[in-house]
């Protein structure tokens, strides 16, 4: 139905898929899973024409075909409903589902009812329970999704691809889009899931293709999907998941915590009480101390970044108190934070908030402490002293570059994350609060990433905020985490490192707060 | 991996894509040079390089008034405006008619004028978070109006006393104004090379989200660059008025075009993060010889706007090309 055959595409600084090879079927769901940065975005993107492979070709309905651009392929009957919300929030439902294809009356004058009627036929497939002419601002994310599948299949597309659907929906919701998925693909549609939730694959589809580093892994058949109903993995699948795991990593699932760390439960480097935001922070309140590495864990808009930022002075808070180093700290601004309290913030989107993309790696290596490089009298930076600290910087985190004037737009995603993180640490910040740290690098570079964050509370005594969407992750390196859910802190989990607590065993006792 | 410090003198932002660039502008440069001295016999004189530099060296000023704020992402439409409302200034405070007072009070006070107007543009700018681009059409209008209200369209007269900064040179040979601007040349250099305030506009031109979490006031680069804009914009009409002899409030009507038309030929980026000091003079002499051939090949004065605005899209066009050359021959992996 339709193949991707030998297809690479390459990036600056990265293969993002190489010599690729998948085929789908008409009608099944077909999971495609793998790590951050294994591939899946760039591979529906490729068949959704929004990017050109190198090197390949795409077969579909046996005839090998090379799609100009996102509208072709729509046009040849694929569709495909992205990650984000992609909606237009001050028009109505009805023009969000309808907006390619709006009725019209003659002379581009748009005939409104008999778009609504339009709309309102696609909304009962999806079983959406929203008024067509609504605005779609305001609505629930769950729904914003249910309207980009309702305009992907208002287009009658005979292939469905989804990209981590579920991320913005609770259990509940995801459940009832999984079923909405069964039915349409007993109607004959090929629908391809992305993610990289293993249950889901599991619960889900009917066969289940793995990438790895840009590398297609293997495809493996779940007849379970069949006759199991709940997203819920059961008994006999635990031994998939335990062969998808191994083929999504490469090796043995390694969830082994980093090793013990030993804070200074005495010294207490921030206090936050009681924080207070309007829509962003409703009562937080935590302690981190010296050599302390703490997780927020939560799902995407639970309030972590919302409450990093008002930590930084990026966002103002309407009560509360803020203590650093046992002191009252008024932070107005991120240089504020920086230069008076040591504290730096690793945003989670690094290439819009973190780096300067064009500029060289010492650039961003140094911009934080260009002032303390400066000759007290003429004022001038010191072109030396920037260059041996850019240098020790990239000795010591390993960064790879060919020199210091690289551009970072250059380098490899998990190079560029170290940047980011780089610039807090030659400017010897003590408290750090690090933003998704490994979303978008690879395998290699995320274990590095880890053991970097690790190293820096363990052997330099740093203390360190870890925000992470990505359980295994937090569970590896914290010793302590918080679970946030709708701006608030709900539940923690203590000793994780001391316990050697493993994932199954936290997600266990974290269950209960994310219901 | 290498430890040098690559210093080139070419340019600040993306040194390695300006250097080349700006080679190439000077070798633009002497052939044109070349071209018109073989062209017109009497081009290699004396007077020709007297008259000359100074216009080269007014278009520096006039094209940084531009390129300062291009480099922190922001357009000035400004310049012209702030260049004639300045001249006014000038002609009430020293014409002989009006208030008569002596250069030395008058041409710093009137010079204050640029530096306030881009500090008021940069407060709306960062304070009422409202696109500069909206910010400085407004203004250009509001500044247009006021000079045309004040002055009535009449000119003042400069007395002959200041007349020396704009018309005087050493030993007949080097203007001053040539002097003064390449001054305020090598300063900018080293202000955005060297110290801490340079690059800070670099870094908020480049990505003003990143540069401000990583602890710059951007709102306050934003400001330092339109007021140097407006420094650079006062100083410009004071030289010309002097240059002149007059103050004459249609002064800078032609300003935002060469301003553009200079920075643009001189690698300035558009997008911000970009600024070549070197490339503005280079920019600023092609740009001075492109007229003179104007006029050796005796083309209609009338029709040099049609010019100068396909020169400024011809400058980008290349650019763009260069650009997507260097792209496609540099996609392997790191």
């Amino acid at each position: 139905m339709l193949e991707l055959r030998h297809i690479s595409k390459s990036f600056p600084g990265v293969r993002a898929l190489d010599d690729v090879s998948l085929e789908f079927q008409a009608g099944e769901i077909h999971g495609l899973i793998g790590e951050n940065g294994a591939g899946k975005s760039t591979a529906i993107k490729i068949v959704t024409g929004i990017y050109q492979p190198d090197a390949g070709e795409i077969v579909f309905d046996g005839k090998a075909i090379r799609f100009t651009d996102y509208r072709d392929s729509l046009a040849k009957g694929i569709g495909i409903v992205h990650q984000e919300l992609h909606v237009i929030p001050d028009a109505s439902v009805a023009e969000n589902i309808m907006i390619d294809k709006l009725v019209t009356r003659g002379l581009g004058v748009v005939d409104w009812p008999a778009t609504f009627r339009g709309a309102q036929k696609h909304l009962d497939l999806v079983g959406l329970d929203v008024p067509a002419d609504r605005q779609v601002r305001g609505l629930s994310a769950a729904r914003k999704q249910l309207i980009q599948i309702a305009k992907a299949l208002s287009a009658e597309v005979k292939v469905l691809l989804l990209d981590e659907p579920t991320s913005s929906l609770t259990e509940h919701e995801a459940r009832r889009l999984f079923e909405l998925l069964r039915e349409l693909r007993d109607k004959g549609v090929t629908i391809i899931f992305v993610s990289h939730k293993l249950d889901e694959g599991l619960g889900l589809c009917d066969r289940v293709s793995v990438l790895r580093d840009g590398k297609f892994v293997g495809t493996r058949r779940n007849p379970a999907a069949r006759t199991q109903l709940s997203t819920k993995p059961q008994s006999d699948t635990r031994l998939r998941a335990a062969e998808l795991v191994q083929m999504m990593i490469g090796r043995e699932s390694n969830e082994a915590h980093l090793g013990m760390l030993s804070p200074d439960w005495n010294t207490e480097v921030l206090r936050v009480e009681n924080i207070v935001r309007c829509d962003k922070a409703e009562g937080i309140s935590f302690t981190l101390h010296r050599g302390e590495i703490l997780g927020f864990y939560g799902l995407v808009g639970s309030g972590r970044t919302e409450l990093a930022r008002i930590l930084i002075g990026e966002d103002t808070m309407d009560s509360g108190k803020l203590l650093v180093r046992g002191k009252v700290a008024e932070i107005h601004n991120v240089g504020q934070s920086l230069y008076q309290y040591g504290i730096g913030y690793v945003t989670e989107n690094r290439k819009e908030e973190g780096l300067l993309l064009e500029d060289s790696v010492q650039t961003n290596l140094t911009m934080t402490i260009w002032p303390k490089l400066r000759h007290a009298l003429s004022r001038r930076i010191n072109p030396v002293a920037e260059a041996a600290t850019a240098t020790r910087c990239v000795d010591s985190m390993k960064i790879r570059t060919p020199n210091l004037f690289q551009r970072v737009k250059n380098l490899s995603g998990g190079n560029q994350q170290k940047v980011s993180i780089g610039k807090w640490l030659t400017a010897d910040c003590d408290i750090l609060i690090i933003d998704e740290p490994t979303v978008g690098v690879d395998v290699g570079a995320k274990e590095q990433i880890h053991q970097l964050i690790w190293d820096l509370a363990a052997r330099q005594g740093k203390s360190i905020i870890l925000i992470s969407s990505d359980l295994p992750e937090i569970v590896r390196i914290v010793n302590r985490m918080l679970i946030f859910r709708e701006h608030r802190v709900v539940g923690e989990v203590r000793d994780i490192d001391v316990k050697r607590k493993t994932y199954a065993e936290v997600s266990q006792e974290i269950a209960p707060y994310l219901e | 991996m290498t430890r040098t410090t690559n210093q080139t003198q070419f340019g600040f932002g993306r040194k390695d894509w300006v250097s080349g660039r700006t080679l190439g502008l000077i070798m633009f440069a002497g052939a044109l040079m070349i071209a018109m001295s073989l062209a017109s016999p009497n081009f290699l004189t004396q007077e020709t390089f007297f008259s000359q530099s100074r216009y080269i060296a007014f278009y520096m000023l006039v094209a940084m008034s531009q390129a300062v704020c291009l480099a922190v992402g922001d357009l000035n439409l400004t310049v012209g405006a702030v260049g004639s409302i300045t001249t006014v200034a000038l002609g009430l405070l020293i014409s002989p008619d009006h208030a008569h007072l002596s250069a030395w009070l008058a041409v710093p006070l009137v010079f204050l004028v640029g530096p306030l107007t881009g500090l008021l543009h940069g407060q709306i700018i960062t304070r009422l978070k409202i696109d500069a681009f909206i910010v400085t059409l407004s203004m250009m209008f509001v500044y247009m109006g006021l000079r045309s209200g004040v002055s009535g369209g009449n000119s003042y007269t400069i007395p002959e006393s200041f007349w020396w900064l704009g018309q005087g040179g050493i030993a007949g040979w080097m203007p001053y104004m040539v002097l003064i601007v390449l001054g305020i040349l090598w300063a900018v250099s080293y202000m955005y090379s060297h110290t801490v305030v340079g690059r800070r506009l670099l870094a908020t031109g480049s990505n003003s989200e990143a540069a401000r979490l990583s602890g710059i006031n951007t709102n306050r680069m934003i400001v330092v660059a339109h007021i140097l804009a407006g420094g650079f914009a006062a100083l410009a009409a004071i030289m010309w008025a002097s240059w002149s002899g007059n103050a004459a409030p249609q002064t800078g009507d032609d300003w935002l075009i060469i301003s553009f038309a200079v920075a643009i030929i001189g690698g300035t980026g558009l997008k911000g993060s970009l600024i070549s000091p070197l490339g503005i003079f280079m920019g600023a002499i092609i740009f001075k010889l492109i007229q003179h051939s104007l006029v050796i090949l005796k083309i209609n004065d009338n029709f040099s706007n049609t010019l100068l605005g396909a020169l400024i899209l011809l400058a980008i066009i290349v650019d763009r090309a260069r650009e997507h050359l260097e792209k496609s021959g540099q996609s392997k992996p790191a």
